[in-house]
């Protein structure tokens, strides 16, 4: 199969009570997204991104035409336990709390019990709730909730995330938070369908996007391919020396062309995470959900579910996952702005437009300490995370004190 | 199984912290208690039991198939119209299965809370002589009155066809016809339906000096240590001044009188008064009933009545005799209630899987109470559709007969009176209530849900 999610000539005409047509919400659409692909959908308000991922998902069904995902149905459950789902909205049972919401999703996949409590903690460390973990989801805030959506998404480790309007209600820090995600979900060799209007969110991940209006695709295409413009050039240095500056500019006028030298403004969201990280560095308390950087260990690059399961029934699990104070945890895109001085390479920067922006995806990995690298290899990060559950509190410790040694240098 | 018990868990989860069934439980956790101490019936032990049983049981089954009803359509239509569904369904679960693990959590919640009730309402019971300290003839009573099941054997109706048919021959031959019943057809009919029902009431009747005999076979007391009862209600052609009768009755094997036949059984003699049109359960010891469960009731008119003895039909006579236990009675009758819940599950679901929360409550009480007067509603429809019969049978009826017998199969029906709820009665309710019609209601809700568009329109 190529295609991860195929569709042919895909329509859904709703009609009124009298069976007459009303409305075309989505108009032959034939979409073809390959596997290891971030693809955004994007689109106004109405414009069938919603009905399309329902389709594709059988909670609609298309008046014509025919949607694919992993090369079959989603409604056959084996295709379906390959796929991770995260609505518009956090449709959430209110009366449970974030670790019972995890479990009650991840019995629904069978999941057996040990599996299925190793990757909730993962996850609710990975969505920063695990302070709040036995909370019922009803008295969460909105971005908590969206949090714990998100997290219900992940919990089969799909190979396939199809995200509704994901960043939705959260706060900055978890809207970077998703991005990074969907990056490093996308390393991992997963593939990400994203509906979006939120178009600065679509642009930093996706490989791909397609733009939809009344239900038909206005434009499709790679994001660089669409955006580049490739008849200009952007210079990122260092600081250097106003003589330097010159020299450049020289050269520029040498070449015959046009040059313009200003200092780059910091995105606010950088800013917004470096004094939030700030004031978690403080221990400043909060109610709300904190912002980790960590990715569940589980969504592996090549995950085997027979692998997970005999390699974690075999290892006793103890029960206790020790919980540090989540203030330890540092959110990494801290530092990338004091990453900067270091890179003086114009040559390579002239291809990355925003060098802040792309950085922090490689900074982001303090769950894989160098050191144990080379081991890596050899065993899957899975079997790195059944002997961390089962001695962890000192392999724990080497998990986290990069990362701390990290934040301290910031 | 395994998602389809985390569908189920998550319904009882909900009926539980939603608060939806706490209400319910908290009215019977106070009312049980408080009713056994406040009933008092007709003062006697006997009438405090029947009493309270019977409101208990009424009043429990009243509460668990309204908590029923809203529970199962409140959890499927709080999920569609919350639309936590959408995370549901497009996880490794089969619709059906999503809906068998609602029932099935709806039917657990239901178990547990009719096992803790009637839990509560079989202790008050045991407890309630204990309690009062009732006098030994008081507590004798109750334990041969309501402490048993016991089951009740009717005569069999004679055939009198043929007898009516000798008898209209015979007085043809003798000429002896009303005039003009022989040639018309429509009057001889109904001369002989006339005919019928004499013969028939003379089976009933004793004239003075004679007398009735009953036969019955498949008399099974448990303990033949214990008494049977002969139940009878007497009525008359002519009311005797202090409306009361004498007679005289014998129950036991007939048959050694009858064929010099060499049985041991005794046959024991009553004498009694008894007051017209009621009822009086005359007590037998058990040893009466032969070895093979013959057994022979007499009644002789004694001469000084001066009036010819009716039995009415149905209830004129019955012999009662102790069949089972009260607990295993008990027990069985909790089971009666409980395929009523199973019923009412399925509806709920059905009902709500097209239909908002509202309506698919009324939609099931309706049925539910109409389903507790169907008896009723059967004979009413049979009798103002007799004209209309191929019509009728063939639209109206199967849908009258779709709805559930709640009052054909009612538990206090048969615990008040100590009436043995026998198993193949059980199994009777259990084949009509679930395997036809919840299974079928239960097809149907499987059939909605499966071509149901669950992400409804939103454009």
């Amino acid at each position: 199969m190529e295609y991860a999610i195929e569709t042919f000539s895909l329509t859904k005409i709703f009609s009124d009570w009298w069976g007459r047509d009303k409305v075309y919400a989505v108009d032959d659409l034939s979409l073809q997204i390959r596997y290891n692909e971030v693809f955004g959908l994007l689109g106004p308000n109405g414009s069938g991104k919603t009905t399309t991922l329902k389709m594709l998902l059988g909670l609609l069904y298309p008046t014509k035409g025919r949607a694919l995902c992993l090369g079959g149905d989603a409604t056959d459950p084996k295709i379906n336990a390959r796929i991770g789902f995260m609505p518009e909205e956090s449709y959430l049972y209110r009366y449970l709390n974030a670790r019972e919401t995890l479990d009650f999703y991840g019995r629904l996949f069978g999941l057996p019990a040990k599996v299925r409590k190793m990757r909730i903690e993962a996850l609710l460390d990975t969505v920063g709730l695990k302070a709040v973990a036995n909370r019922p989801v009803g008295t969460f805030s909105k971005g908590m909730a969206r949090r714990i959506a998100l997290a219900q998404a992940l919990i089969n480790d799909p190979d396939l995330l199809m995200m509704d309007e994901p960043t939705t209600g959260l706060d900055p820090i978890g809207t970077r938070q998703i991005k990074d995600l969907i990056l490093q979900l996308a390393k991992r060799g997963k593939t990400v369908l994203l509906c979006s209007h939120l178009l600065a969110d679509v642009e930093d991940v996706c490989d791909r996007i397609a733009i939809l209006y009344g239900g038909k695709i206005q434009s499709e295409g790679k994001v660089k391919e669409l955006l580049q413009q490739t008849d200009k050039k952007q210079i990122t240095t260092g600081s250097i020396s106003d003589t330097a500056v010159e020299r450049i500019k020289r050269i520029v006028r040498d070449e015959q062309a046009d040059c313009v030298v200003s200092s780059p403004m910091d995105k606010l969201e950088t800013f917004f995470i470096r004094t939030v990280a700030e004031a978690q560095q403080l221990s400043s308390p909060t109610s709300g959900a904190v912002s980790t950087t960590q990715i569940g260990h589980f969504l592996a690059p090549e995950a085997r579910p027979e692998n997970i399961l005999d390699k974690l029934v075999s290892t006793p699990v103890s029960r206790e996952v020790p919980t540090e104070p989540a203030t330890t945890k540092q959110v990494a895109p801290v530092e990338t702005s004091q990453a900067k001085p270091d890179e003086k390479l114009l040559g390579k920067l002239t291809e990355q437009p925003e060098p802040a922006e792309s950085k922090p995806v490689v900074k982001t990995k303090p769950v894989e300490p160098k050191a144990p690298q080379k081991e890596q290899i050899k065993k899957s990060i899975l079997d790195r995370l059944a002997e961390c559950s089962s001695n962890q509190n000192a392999d724990r410790e080497q998990t986290d004190r990069p990362q701390a040694g990290d934040s301290g240098n910031a | 199984m395994r998602s389809i018990w985390a569908v189920a868990v998550n319904t009882l989860k909900q009926a539980l912290r939603m608060k939806v069934a706490v209400v319910f439980i908290v009215l019977l956790i106070v009312l049980l208690p408080a009713m056994g101490i406040s009933m008092t019936g007709d003062g006697t032990l006997k009438g405090r039991l029947q009493t309270f049983v019977s409101y208990g049981f009424s009043l429990t089954s009243f509460l668990l198939c309204l908590l029923t009803i809203v529970v199962s359509i409140y959890s499927l239509t709080s999920e569609i119209q919350q639309k936590q569904i959408y995370t549901v369904v497009t996880k490794p679960i089969r619709r059906f299965q999503f809906l068998f693990g609602k029932l099935l959590g709806v039917v657990l919640l239901d178990v547990v809370l009719l096992a803790l009730f009637s839990a509560v309402i079989y202790a008050v019971i045991i407890y309630t002589p204990k309690f009062y300290r009732a006098s030994r003839l008081e507590r004798a009573r109750a334990d041969n009155e309501f402490f048993t099941a016991r089951a009740g054997l009717t005569p069999a109706e004679v055939d009198v066809a043929q007898e009516v048919i000798d008898t209209y021959n015979r007085l043809e031959k003798a000429g002896q016809l009303p005039p003009g019943v022989s040639d018309n057809k429509v009057s001889r009919e109904s001369y002989i339906k006339a005919l019928t029902q004499r013969i028939k009431l003379g089976k009933r009747a004793a004239a003075v000096g004679h007398e009735l005999v009953w036969e019955f076979n498949n008399v099974k007391p448990l303990d033949p240590n214990q008494s049977l009862f002969i139940r009878f209600k007497y009525d008359v052609s002519v009311n005797p001044p202090d409306l009361q009768v004498f007679g005289r009755w014998f129950a036991g094997d007939d048959r050694q009188v009858k064929y010099g036949a060499n049985v041991q059984t005794p046959i024991y003699t009553f004498d009694r008064k008894d007051l017209i049109r009621t009822f009086y359960e005359m007590e037998v010891p058990a040893d009466s009933v032969a070895e093979d469960g013959y057994l022979a009731v007499g009644f002789f008119n004694v001469p000084l009545n001066n009036t010819v003895v009716i039995f009415p039909p149905q209830e004129g006579l019955e012999v009662l005799y102790k069949a089972d236990t009260f607990t295993a009675n008990f027990l069985r009758a909790v089971f009666l209630i409980l395929f009523r819940l199973i019923f009412l599950a399925c509806l709920g679901i059905l009902a709500s899987t097209f239909l908002s929360f509202p309506v698919a409550v009324l939609l099931s009480l309706a049925v539910f109470f109409t389903g507790t007067i169907s008896g009723f509603c059967l004979e009413s429809f049979d009798f103002l559709s007799e004209n209309l019969s191929s019509v009728y049978s063939y639209t109206v009826r199967p849908i009258v007969q779709l709805l559930p017998q709640f009052d054909k199969f009612n538990p206090t029906k048969f615990l008040v009176p100590a009436r043995l709820l026998s198993w193949s009665l059980l199994a009777k309710a259990a084949l009509y209530m679930i395997c036809i019609k919840a299974v079928l209601l239960w097809l149907a809700a499987l059939l909605i849900f499966n071509c149901k568009e669950i992400a409804k329109v939103i454009v």
